[in-house]
């Protein structure tokens, strides 16, 4: 990694960093997420998602707030409201990649929030 | 997002049967419109409305409406989704609760990665200040905005921060104090795992305004979580230059090092805090002077809350005007806290000041969890005070807090329904303190045992008439004489329960009953044999063998050999075991 030498370098970093892809997985790890099975719901997440040769990112992030919910997975795909699932276990992992991130349609009964 | 969707969800009942028969009604109706492709509709888990019916919500549109029955579908058919019409009479009007400037980016952001921060406005306040700041205007800045301290008493952080540059000293130290230790808050934590930089940000801009070089972290090992994750941190800002010699190609320099705490309580208070960063005991000792005159190693040190710090990078971006335009008169922006306790959605939430503890408890929170109703809300954690449910309805902030005899705290708030004892809630609290206090002073040591020894005395049915006045006694003895915030704060707890629930006291003392029926030593379980069906599923899960009789004759529980469990009361599935 290249030191910033001043005001100019971040900025340009910043430029650099903000053309990101669309289409998104996020999955809570911080300390409630990891106690309530994040880990195992993450890596199904990726491992399930390459057998599937699937182009989607798959991130980790920190605690939503929603503790009472964990582990949580917010999903963004084209066309799609942003929605955080809750309770996910590994069942409703692979649903959400079959059904949201395949063929659009979001999963039933799960869904415990909507950032738009 | 072009795709027409009806989210669906009964906010009455946590049972999915009224849910589903919506969904089916509507689903049904779709089709009879030929718009089942062109709509989806779903079944959710949490709309984030209570109490309002049969909601549903309509997107792309973003339109809400409540208290729905089947009749309706037929109109939201036709107008809404037909004809992208509102209708009003069923419209639900919600403002968002919540605002986030603390928690920003947890969630949003990767915590491991600073890219991600910095693609999220991160570490440009720092590059603001650096190219155009002088320290005075930063603390001018912050004293605009109005923010006072977020690890409890609420001090002008601007007064923290200029009493420290003020000192004249070669070298002076910023601390951040991620000690917490209050039972059920964890807002600090969740900061610095879900996003470190923002309290790294503050602390090099801390830094830069009180004229340090160095800073501690001092986090307690029991967040190694959080401890792995500002250390990961810490070594990205190095590797970009924004930690370390000449920040930004700027003449100013900044270093960043971890301490780990032993989990002691008392290191949370600054004195007991730097002695332990120190390497010696982590015992307070008296004040003045201060640590902004003399704090690390006898030099000028500025203690600031992980809240508190990942305030600053907002403030100065956005500037200490939009700041202060948020929150009550006296306590400017948000407060995250944790959401915990007989609540139904736990977890952390930030609000702006002043929003009543009402709409935290009911409107964010959900309600209780058994559905029972609230006695009162804990908050700032063993050293706070309850808050009956009379009192709902205040304005959360630093003074109406600690009007109703409680403090703002860290953060935490644990709401508490009827079956919770106000005794033994707060003989928890007063053990709490009775194990965390150092030791040093008397009336903190000595005070916190005797009112434990009551206290336990009343729970045990050995209470008698002058018990309260004695408690109210070594109470205000503790709050005068004791050296640090610990002690002096340890028995709120007991003035504020005492002040709300003196009944419930005297219940104890006088009647010997708990009215919760919490304490063990003053309930009695006994088989009501009119609804006993004779099953015997008490008698094999009773742990002591004291259920005595037979099938014939009927059952009864020996009280002598009783230990109070509570077990025969779970498993009865004809409720005939009566506590009392």
């Amino acid at each position: 990694m290249a030191r910033f030498c001043g005001p100019d370098d971040l900025e340009r970093k910043k430029k650099e960093l903000k053309a990101g892809p669309g289409n998104w997985i996020r999955v809570g790890m911080g300390s409630c997420g990891l106690a309530a099975g994040a880990e195992e719901v993450y890596n199904t997440l990726v491992d399930e998602s390459r057998k599937r040769n699937m182009q989607i990112e798959i991130k980790k992030c920190g605690c939503q707030g929603m503790c009472y919910a964990e582990p949580l997975v917010e999903v963004s795909v084209e066309g799609l409201p942003v929605v955080v699932y809750g309770k996910v276990n590994k069942e409703i992992a692979v649903k959400i990649l079959d059904k949201h991130v395949a063929a659009k349609m979001l999963v039933n009964d799960s869904i415990f929030d909507l950032n738009t | 997002m072009d795709k027409r969707i009806v989210f669906i969800k009964d906010t009455d009942s946590q049972e999915q049967e009224r849910t589903r028969e919506f969904y089916t009604a509507f689903l049904d109706q779709l089709r009879e419109n030929n718009l089942q492709d062109e709509v989806q509709v779903l079944r959710v888990a949490d709309i984030g409305i209570y109490g309002q019916g049969v909601v549903a919500k309509v997107l792309p549109a973003g339109i809400t409406y409540g208290r729905l029955s089947n009749a309706d579908i037929k109109k939201i058919i036709e107008s809404t989704i037909k004809e992208g019409k509102v209708i009003e009479e069923l419209l639900l009007n919600r403002q968002p609760r919540q605002l986030r400037i603390v928690l920003r980016n947890c969630g949003v952001i990767d915590p491991e990665s600073i890219d991600e921060y910095i693609a999220h406005e991160g570490y440009a306040a720092i590059s603001k200040v650096i190219s155009g700041y002088s320290p005075e205007k930063v603390i001018e800045e912050l004293k605009v905005s109005g923010l006072r301290g977020r690890g409890g008493a609420g001090y002008p952080t601007w007064m923290k921060w200029n009493f420290t540059r003020q000192s004249k000293s070669e070298e002076k130290y910023i601390i951040c104090n991620a000690d917490e230790g209050d039972p059920g808050a964890y807002m600090d934590r969740s900061v610095l795992e879900g996003d470190p930089h923002s309290v790294i940000e503050g602390m090099i801009i801390a830094g830069f305004a009180i004229g340090a070089s160095n800073g501690f972290f001092y986090i307690r090992a029991e967040y190694p979580l959080a401890v792995e994750r500002i250390n990961r941190a810490i070594r990205q800002a190095y590797d970009y230059g924004l930690l370390g010699s000449n920040i930004l190609g700027s003449d100013f320099s900044f270093d960043l090092d971890v301490r780990l705490g032993a989990g002691a309580f008392v290191c949370g208070e600054e004195t007991a805090l730097i002695a332990s960063i120190e390497g010696s005991r982590g015992t307070p000792r008296p004040r003045p002077p201060y640590p902004s005159r003399e704090g690390l190693w006898g030099k000028p040190t500025a203690i600031n809350n992980v809240e508190t710090l990942a305030n600053i990078a907002a403030i100065i971006l956005k500037g200490g005007r939009w700041f202060s335009g948020i929150g009550t008169e006296k306590s400017k922006g948000t407060k995250v806290f944790a959401l915990t306790g007989k609540v139904k959605n736990s977890g952390l939430v930030e609000v702006p000041m002043g929003t009543t503890l009402r709409d935290i408890v009911f409107d964010i929170g959900g309600g209780t969890a058994s559905g029972k109703g609230i006695k009162a809300v804990q908050t700032g954690g063993p050293s706070g005070g309850v808050i009956p449910k009379d009192y709902l309805d205040t304005p959360v902030d630093y003074e109406n807090l600690q009007k109703l005899g409680s403090i703002m705290g860290s953060g935490g708030m644990i709401v508490m329904d009827d079956d919770d004892c106000m005794v033994d809630i707060t003989k928890f609290y007063l053990g709490f303190c009775v194990d965390e206090s150092c030791g040093k002073c008397a009336p903190c040591r000595l005070g916190g045992y005797q009112l434990l020894g009551i206290l336990s005395r009343i729970s045990e049915g050995h209470g008698v008439a002058d018990d309260l006045e004695k408690m109210r006694k070594i109470s205000e003895a503790m709050r005068k004489a004791s050296l640090c915030g610990l002690g002096q704060t340890a028995s709120n707890p007991v003035s504020s329960t005492l002040n709300y629930f003196e009944s419930e006291y005297k219940e104890h003392i006088l009647n010997k009953k708990c009215p919760a029926h919490k304490c063990k030593h003053l309930i009695t379980y006994s088989i009501m044999q009119g609804r006993c069906k004779r099953c015997r599923v008490c008698v094999m899960n009773c742990p002591v063998g004291a259920i005595g009789g037979d099938r014939e004759t009927g059952f009864y529980i020996e009280l002598d050999k009783c230990i109070k469990c509570g077990k025969c009361f779970e498993v009865c599935k004809f409720s005939a075991i009566l506590k009392e």
